[in-house]
């Protein structure tokens, strides 16, 4: 009997906590949009004020915006730094590849992010300015979007996978 | 300083889209090491340039026909110029105004296309349609044979010097070396001394993001990529310069400079484009300077035997020859 219901626990906690990794996903998605959206920022003011070069840029927003998004911009760097004759739209995709799970972005949202890459280190100051902002705003318009998500299926997520084991546990009563 | 091939595979190939790097890479040993100029042009081969001679380069090395040549591409010509700004044409427009790039090493790269003008200045390239790539070779040595010929005895204060030469002439090399020769001190100087390197277009101290990448001496500041005239009344005010070294003089503002800067006591060390006394004293800029014998030396340069050939040094004053090189006097 006590074995039963110790299954019975387990079965309920490993799926609550698929559900609650499911609610993660939408949540994540917002935090990463929202470090993109930071980091775009600070790659505005390093180049209006700083003139950095790109490679230096990466650097200092990977110092400031930490987890994957910070990740993806200090893999980029280093594949800037490789001299291996890579653009840097084709370092910033091969970043994106190596970095994809972890970004936990949808389709939609990791197209945005590929467009990014053509920003970089193409035409002058007033240029990159200009194509950053453009790009924050479509980030924004997908901030909003992920927010909608998060909200609609987060608590969704974590209730299903309650639900979802307590009729197993039930099932196989 | 790094020799020829070196330079060329450390220090340039990194910046050469991978199709064009491949192919210099793969260039025998004796090419590499003469070679002076990668040239880049769109829809047309690419060129190796050399001091006697030129080369196409195609996928078996050197080609006799063109058809057989690397042709290269807008791609080719867009890649590059992200490698050479390092990803940053951003950070890199004083440069693209002025038509050239600075490698760190020194080497240059420059720049054709159309120039985008505002209000009668150049702003910059757009449309880039042909880089060239200049290899920086230092010559040390160059001023040690006129260094006894501008040091007053006794004292050891430097004259004030004009370099005179026809363009490639070796003007900017003897300028550097001087830098360097003054700044270290060698025997007849004794002590080095403060040298200032006014360097309005980065070909003395061929600066990489302000930092010299060519030696120009321990006791040497170098203002890069700074007007000439505003350079040198910078110089005087705030880094104290014994030897302030500047090259092609031209405009008025840079005479009122230099005049300024010999009545300050700072020995001015500089360079015009000509190729004999009589030329230069047409140009009334330069004219002005010589008429007022400011310049207590002059040194005259030439190609005959190779960029650098020192010709003849005339005291300034009088215009005394005090050296004739023998080509010269036969």
């Amino acid at each position: 009997m006590s074995a039963k219901i110790l299954g019975a626990v387990l079965i309920i906690f490993a799926a609550y906590y698929f559900g609650c990794s499911m609610s993660a996903v939408y949540k994540n998605r917002v935090r990463r949009l929202e470090d993109l959206l930071v980091s775009l920022e600070i790659f505005k003011a390093e180049i209006n004020y700083g003139l950095s070069l790109l490679p230096e840029v990466f650097h200092s927003i990977a110092g400031k915006v930490r987890g994957p998004v910070g990740g993806l911009f200090t893999r980029t760097g280093e594949y800037m730094k490789m001299k291996e004759g890579f653009s840097a739209g084709e370092c910033w995709r091969n970043s994106l590849r190596d970095r994809q799970v972890e970004m936990e972005l949808a389709k939609g949202q990791m197209e945005l992010l590929e467009k990014m890459g053509l920003i970089w280190g193409r035409g002058d100051k007033n240029d990159q300015l200009k194509q950053a902002t453009l790009m924050q705003e479509l980030l924004r318009q997908a901030l909003h979007e992920a927010r909608g998500e998060r909200d609609k299926n987060e608590k969704m997520w974590r209730y299903l996978g309650l639900l979802g084991g307590i009729t197993v546990v039930i099932l196989l009563l | 300083m790094l020799n020829g091939h070196h330079n060329l595979i450390k220090e340039i190939c990194p910046f050469l889209p991978p199709r064009i790097r491949s192919l210099v890479e793969t260039l025998p040993l004796d090419l590499l090491k003469k070679v002076e100029e990668i040239r880049l042009r769109h829809s047309r081969p690419l060129m190796l340039h050399w001091t006697s001679g030129e080369a196409f380069l195609g996928k078996n090395g050197v080609v006799g026909r063109t058809e057989d040549a690397c042709m290269i591409s807008g791609e080719d010509l867009e890649k590059t110029l992200e490698l050479i700004s390092n990803h940053s044409l951003y950070a890199f427009e004083e440069e693209l105004r002025q038509g050239y790039i600075t490698l760190p090493g020194g080497h240059r790269v420059g720049l054709a296309g159309r120039a985008v003008v505002e209000s009668g200045k150049v702003k910059l390239f757009s449309n880039i349609s042909g880089l060239n790539f200049r290899l920086a070779r230092q010559v040390k040595g160059t001023g040690e044979k006129v260094l006894p010929f501008l040091v007053e005895r006794g004292s050891g204060r430097i004259f004030h010097t004009l370099i005179i030469s026809p363009p490639q002439g070796g003007k900017t090399t003897m300028l550097r070396d001087l830098a360097r020769l003054i700044s270290d001190g060698v025997g007849i100087l004794g002590q080095g001394q403060k040298v200032g390197v006014v360097d309005e277009r980065s070909e003395i101290a061929g600066s990489y993001r302000g930092v010299p990448q060519l030696e120009v001496g321990i006791r040497t500041d170098v203002l890069d990529a700074c007007p000439k005239a505003e350079g040198i009344m910078l110089m005087l005010r705030s880094l104290s310069p014994r030897v302030i070294i500047t090259d092609e003089l031209g405009r008025e503002a840079d005479v009122a400079a230099v005049t300024e800067a010999i009545h300050c006591g700072v020995t001015m060390i500089s360079s015009v484009h000509g190729s004999s006394l009589e030329e230069i004293c047409r140009r009334p800029v330069v004219a002005a300077l010589l008429q007022n014998s400011y310049f207590e030396r002059l040194i005259f340069l030439s190609s005959a035997k190779g960029p650098g050939t020192l010709e003849t040094i005339v005291e300034g004053e009088r215009g005394l020859p005090l050296f004739t090189s023998q080509s010269k006097g036969e």
